[in-house]
């Protein structure tokens, strides 16, 4: 079922060099306090910690007590000076990961605790979590950038690319699309003429980049998932690689925190499937192993023993795994059905082709006049708005008031903030406007505009979807049934009713190698001045470099996009890597914009 | 070729040395060296001569005159003598000279006779006086060995990281030691002197009596000692007229290295001749001789098959660059071990020094060196040095600059502009600070100059938040606050970072900072915020959303205005809610305030606060019938079905009584079902049979598949029968 990939596809680089690179830096950093130490995490740097060294590294290297910490900055100076209160001395060092900020100095300034930690930083910034997926964990990233216009992070991820480029050769050909991007893509490239020569000569192990902002799309990362892991992760999101069963999956009193990834053999088959035919994978599957094991039936001594030492212990790990994806299987069943996944989907797929409108905005109505929930209410008036280039004043209005009536008063802001990204809009009442907007549009690319960007960055970011979508066919005509078995194109991550747009594009670009003939589909994404490719002259890449490809999401990447790609690689030869900074979905990206009361 | 050794002479039994000039010197002394202090630098470096220097009670005119020459006698510098008796002079490893005076401090001065810096050996050395002084090389860098006037000796092993050590006593010592040198072995500095017929080792801790082995007897005082360069090396003047010669170990030294060698000399000697003709050519001062050494062994090659052809290569650049440093206007005499050992990053260090930056190119470009090792590198330094030429314009030098430096690679020119300024020329360094391509690295300077403005926008260029930040900073402390909110509207970047710092840190200034923009709706949104965060008395929760809806209205945003009052409105009715009914009211949303009325059994008040707030029918019904489901009044839940025709139909009761496992309820409304929706709430309360009735009768395909996927085994048989016999019918038609 899992689709093989050509021959021809080139091979993955081994991205477990990175790993190895920040646990011999994290093991350098640990050694510089010498002797037992207690260390103190930070939430959030928990799981991709362990991703990289495991208790029993973190104990070879003295490390006596581990502690979870939910406050971040207060921490230290709390720690330190209930020490000084305490008499005792003992040395500290902070290490901040993956890099320090001015202000941290500052606030252990401000707590007067400056003087007695020495402080450092752990460049960690780019965590495999699968052979050909690199996350940078910055969920904030998100929320930082396309709410607050906070750039610090642009840096980290110019860091990353360079450390990228320094390991597995330049790269001759990018290609971007956004305003971070461009940025990213601008300070990459200073960085690696500041330290020119070490990359210069190498050949290319990965032949093209691609640089995308998640504004850019926000459609797709909106909808429902269907395929498996995105599905998955929709139901009982996946953190940083890894997923946390609880019984009514495992069918135990246990909850069990099961890694997701190629490695796992049941699930690097099913991954990337529509929904709907897991199940019956599944159960052809089970029918198989259930025949191995009766293979014992029959066997003379010598070959029982030869089964037990060779091949019982694999199909009995075999056996895990799959009752593992069939209990979650029937529990994203149950969920599904309960809330009526089935209108759900009909909704979505009615704003994505554009018709119904009136049936959908009163779906949504009833959505939040019954409390489903208030991250799904806000993802569906997200996706009606930027489908219908925003929602007429009236549904508008309505609509927030229903919200907010049903979900609490404080969401007002949650409306200003997806206003300003661009998530929840108004339309322009008549044509009058549209004017002043181009102007405006215009004005947005200029730097110095920086006050009326802020203004009226909403108005400008027009997501002229229905346009796009007909431009770049998104939405495949159906004659007869789509097989959702034998998918014909990406369409089939969203069963085959819509293809990514992201996925799309890049796509075209990769085809067209550059923007050539995308002009107007640039123009409609708000983009005229930030699509950008560059080719090196020199040829030094094989072809087969050329059909590997970094795919870089800035604002987090979605399982389906990466399923999509996953699938055009196959059809085409291609393998795609993906770096995100996050991996997202619809409540993520939700959750981010929401403003919840402490 | 036979008078090539007329001039060596024999030392010992397996070595011999020679003298020759190297130079015939420049200068023009006019007093005996023998009435002067000099020193001259180990490496062919400069020689310094302090004339006059103990002359106590002297007019001013005959004041001590420091002189500095080149190896080659080039005088250098010429300074008079202005600070205190000094009693010896010398070079340390940095080609700086160390005058040590009487009253233990000692003064540095570079090549050119600049003053560098001072410092002290200390209040014993000052109590007693500089007695005698030594200034000597160690792994680490150069040391000052001082004798005190009460015979003791302090020493510092390196004058870079000044350590102060005074040495034990020595037992018996009443009068200066006849000699006396320093010894540096295993990273230590020792002390060795010499006391009528006995040699004493002074190490930090203790002294100890040695003998050199051999001596011949009769000794009853030292008039000299000298230690190698190495250290490795010792010989000793006796009064007997003897020079005893050792290794400074004191142990005598292995002579088999030299006898194996003669052994192996049989056999295949060429090679070996040859490789001999290019290393003595190496060790050769003239370059007739380097030359004729250099065509013997290109001869003697000739006759070999595979004699690597490097070694002759590169003795021969060594060669010529070693010749050009020891032309007479450089002044350099390096010997080829003393070039190997230097290194030519230091030989190029030391061109520098002496401002020799032509031939310092010269030499990188006829090396090859890397770019940024080598000329790049002395370009910047001639930078440095021009920026300090006070009588040259500031135009002037920055073009000239400019022009030499193009883009070369490795060169910074912010570091030139930090050395202009450092020498008070700020308008040259901003001129400078121009040519750096990168603009992060203009800031720091910018910031010291107190151009925090320019450096605001330079570090906005650089793409670097943190920079930003910091300049940020400055600009924060160094501006008043309407100056600094001026700066930061013109720029959206750094405006963006300083609210989100703002917001963790200084939620006040955040406040103006909106208020300074007349941005109405985020000052609406910072009182909403500050409503439910930052207060939390009722009235002042109130207050803060009246300040919010004022701003909305301010920002023509009419509807969060008015929602925000509606939350007055609420809040208000919450507490009193509270008041009288007690529960929990404050915080809920509208919905759920409805909610808990009905759950509480406060019907008529929920009647009353759904006018109120004009909550739409459609959610009321769903409200209602959500509540009352959960409370199980099925009762009340009936009569208020019957109480007007749904808006939202009979569909949702029949699925919320299935929800509560009520079929008998249910059922109830199944039958209040429209026709559109009649099959699926049959189908939920399970009446199969009936769904299929209804399916057959409305002729609906959709419908039927629907019915058929909810049969199930054997019960259901007739049903299915019944179905498809209605489907096979009607495709019949």
């Amino acid at each position: 079922m899992a689709f093989p990939h050509r021959p021809d596809a080139p091979e993955l680089p081994d991205f477990s060099m990175l790993k190895r690179l920040a646990r011999d830096q994290l093991i350098y950093l640990l050694e510089q306090l010498p002797g037992k130490k207690d260390l103190f995490i930070e939430a959030d740097l928990m799981s991709p910690l362990d991703r990289i060294a495991n208790v029993s590294i973190l104990k070879q290297h003295e490390v006596d007590k581990l502690y979870k910490v939910e406050n971040k900055p207060a921490l230290s100076s709390s720690l330190v000076n209930a020490d000084k209160m305490a008499g005792r001395t003992r040395k500290y060092k902070v290490i901040f990961s993956p890099q320090k900020f001015y202000a941290c100095e500052m606030v252990l300034e401000e707590e007067g605790v400056y003087g007695d930690v020495s402080c450092d930083e752990w460049a960690f910034s780019l965590l495999p979590l699968d052979v050909d997926l690199l996350s940078m964990e910055l969920p904030e990233f998100f929320r930082d950038y396309f709410l607050e216009g906070d750039q610090r992070w642009i840096n980290t991820l110019a860091q990353a690319l360079h450390l990228l480029s320094t390991l597995y050769g330049p790269f001759p050909n990018c290609y971007g699309i956004g305003r971070c991007a461009k940025m990213s893509y601008e300070l990459w490239k200073r960085l690696e003429e500041e330290e020119d020569g070490e990359t210069k000569g190498r050949r290319p192990e990965i032949g093209q980049i691609f640089l995308l902002d998640r504004d850019v799309d926000f459609v797709t990362a909106l909808c429902s998932q269907v395929v498996y892991e995105g599905l998955v992760d929709d139901t009982f999101r996946i953190k940083c690689g890894s997923v946390d069963f609880g019984p009514e999956v495992t069918s135990s009193d246990k909850s069990l925190k099961v890694l997701l990834n190629a490695e796992d053999k049941v699930f690097n088959e099913i991954r990337n499937e529509h929904f709907s035919n897991v199940f019956s994978f599944l159960s052809q599957k089970a029918r198989n192993l259930q025949a191995q094991y009766d293979r014992r039936r029959g066997m003379d001594i010598k070959q029982m023993k030869n089964f037990v030492s060779q091949e019982l212990k694999g199909l009995k790990q075999e056996h895990r795994l799959l009752s593992l994806h069939i209990g979650a299987c029937e529990s994203i069943m149950k969920k599904k059905t309960k809330q009526d996944f089935q209108e759900l989907i009909k909704t979505e797929h009615a704003l994505l082709e554009g018709f119904n409108i009136r049936e959908s905005t009163s779906y949504i109505e009833e959505h939040i006049d019954r409390q489903v929930s208030p991250i799904e209410s806000l993802r569906l008036m997200c996706l009606l708005s930027i489908t219908e280039n925003g929602l007429i004043p009236k549904d508008y209005r309505s609509l927030k008031t229903q919200y907010l009536q049903s979900y609490g008063p404080e969401h007002l802001l949650t409306f200003s903030n997806l206003r300003r990204a661009g998530l929840l809009t108004e339309q322009a009442p008549g044509d009058t406007l549209t004017a002043v907007e181009s102007k405006v549009s215009k004005l947005v690319t200029d730097k110095a505009a920086g006050k009326i960007t802020d203004a009226f960055s909403s108005l400008a970011k027009r997501s002229n979807f229905r346009a796009i979508s007909k431009k770049l066919n998104l939405i495949p005509r159906v004659d007869g049934e789509y097989d959702l078995k034998v998918p014909r194109d990406m369409a089939y991550v969203f069963s085959g009713a819509y293809v990514p747009l992201s996925c799309r594009i890049i796509e075209q670009v990769l085809e067209r190698r550059g923007w050539q003939g995308l002009d107007e589909v640039v123009r409609l994404l708000n983009c005229s001045e930030l699509a950008f490719t560059d080719m090196t002259k020199d040829d030094k890449a094989s072809s087969e470099s050329l059909r590997l490809i970094l795919v870089v999401f800035l604002g987090g990447c979605t399982f389906s996009e990466i399923s999509a790609l996953r699938f055009l690689g196959r059809e085409k030869g291609y393998r795609f890597i993906f770096l995100t900074t996050a991996v997202t979905n619809s409540a993520r990206l939700m959750e981010a914009m929401s403003e919840v009361k402490a | 070729m036979d008078c090539y050794t007329a001039n060596w002479n024999p030392l010992g039994d397996s070595a011999f040395y020679r003298k020759y000039e190297l130079y015939s010197m420049d200068w023009d002394l006019k007093e005996e060296l023998r009435d002067c202090l000099v020193a001259a630098a180990p490496y062919g470096g400069p020689i310094a001569l302090l004339r006059n220097p103990w002359r106590k009670e002297k007019p001013a005119s005959a004041r001590p005159v420091l002189e500095i020459y080149s190896a080659s006698g080039v005088p250098l510098a010429s300074l008079l003598w202005k600070s205190g008796p000094v009693v010896s002079l010398g070079w340390s490893a940095e080609e700086e000279l160390l005058c040590v005076q009487e009253d233990g401090v000692v003064l540095v001065y570079g090549l050119h006779g600049d003053f560098r810096r001072h410092f002290s050996m200390g209040n014993e050395v000052l109590q007693n006086r500089v007695l005698d002084a030594r200034i000597f090389h160690t792994e680490f860098g150069s040391g000052v060995a001082i004798l005190t006037g009460a015979h003791r000796f302090t020493l510092s092993a390196n004058v870079g990281d000044l350590k102060l050590r005074r040495m034990p006593e020595v037992p018996g010592l009443q009068s200066a030691p006849s000699c006396w040198t320093t010894v540096c072995q295993d990273r230590v500095a020792h002390i060795l002197l010499a006391v009528g017929p006995d040699l004493y080792l002074l190490d930090h801790a203790a002294c100890s009596a040695v003998t050199p082995p051999g001596l011949a007897p009769g000794v009853s005082s030292f008039l000299q000692m000298a230690v190698s360069f190495t250290y490795r090396h010792l010989a000793l003047f006796t009064d007997t007229g003897y020079i005893w010669m050792g290794t400074a170990s004191l142990k005598k030294e292995s002579q088999k290295a030299d006898e194996y060698l003669r052994e192996i000399q049989e056999l295949g000697q060429l090679p070996q001749a040859v490789q001999q003709c290019i290393e003595a050519a190496g060790h050769e001062h003239w370059p007739d001789m380097q030359k004729s050494l250099l065509r013997a062994a290109s001869f003697g090659k000739c006759f070999l098959d595979r004699f690597p052809p490097d070694s002759f290569v590169r003795m021969c650049q060594d060669l010529r660059v070693l010749n050009a440093v020891r032309d007479y206007h450089i002044g350099i005499p390096l010997t080829y071990s003393q070039y190997k050992q230097l290194t030519i990053q230091v030989l190029l260090d030391r061109l520098v020094l002496r401002r020799l930056y032509p031939l310092a190119i010269q030499i990188c470009e006829y090396l090859r060196l890397p770019e940024v090792q080598g000329v790049s590198r002395i370009l910047a330094h001639w930078a440095c040095y021009k920026v300090q030429q006070k009588d040259v314009s500031d135009e002037d030098v920055a073009r000239a600059i400019n022009q030499k430096l193009g883009d070369t690679p490795g060169v910074s020119y912010s570091d030139i502009a930090a050395r202009a300024y450092g020498c008070g020329r700020t308008e040259l360094a901003i001129k400078l600070l121009e040519y750096e391509p990168r603009s992060g690295e203009q800031v720091p300077l910018l910031l010291k100059m107190k151009r925090s403005k320019l450096a605001l926008s330079k570090a906005i260029e650089s793409g670097d938040t943190d920079l930003v930040f910091t300049v940020l900073l400055h600009l924060k402390n160094e501006l008043n606050r309407g100056d600094f909110f001026m700066t930061l509207r013109n720029q959206p970047m750094a405006l963006s970072l300083y609210r989100q710092f703002c917001k963790h840190q200084e939620l006040e200034t955040l406040k103006d900072l909106y208020n300074q923009d007349d941005n109405h709706q985020e000052l609406g949104s910072f009182h909403i915020r500050a409503s439910y965060a930052a207060e939390e008395r009722i009235e002042g929760r109130v207050a803060a959303l009246q300040t919010a809806a004022d701003a909305f209205y301010k920002a023509k945003n009419e509807f969060a205005a008015k929602a925000t009052e509606d939350q007055m409105r609420l809040l208000r009715l919450q507490r009193r809610l509270e008041d009288e009914l007690g529960g929990r009211f404050l915080d809920l949303s509208l919905h759920d305030t409805v909610t808990t009325l009905i759950l509480s059994g406060q019907n008529k008040r929920a009647e009353q606060l759904a006018r109120d707030f004009r909550i739409p029918d459609k959610r009321l019904w769903w409200l209602k019938l959500t509540a009352l489901a959960d409370l199980e009044d099925w009762e009340e839940l009936e009569k208020f079905s019957k109480s007007k025709k749904s808006p939202i139909g009979y569909l949702p009761f029949v699925e919320i009584c299935m929800k509560q496992h009520n079929k008998y309820e249910a059922k109830k409304y199944a039958s209040r079902v429209g026709p559109e929706q009649k099959v699926k709430a049959l189908l939920l309360v399970g009446d199969v049979a009936q769904a299929a009735d209804v399916a057959i009768e409305h002729r609906n395909e959709a419908e039927m598949s629907l019915v058929l996927s909810h049969c199930t085994g054997a019960t259901d048989g007739a049903t299915a029968d019944k179905i498809q016999r209605a489907r096979a019918q009607a495709q019949k038609k």
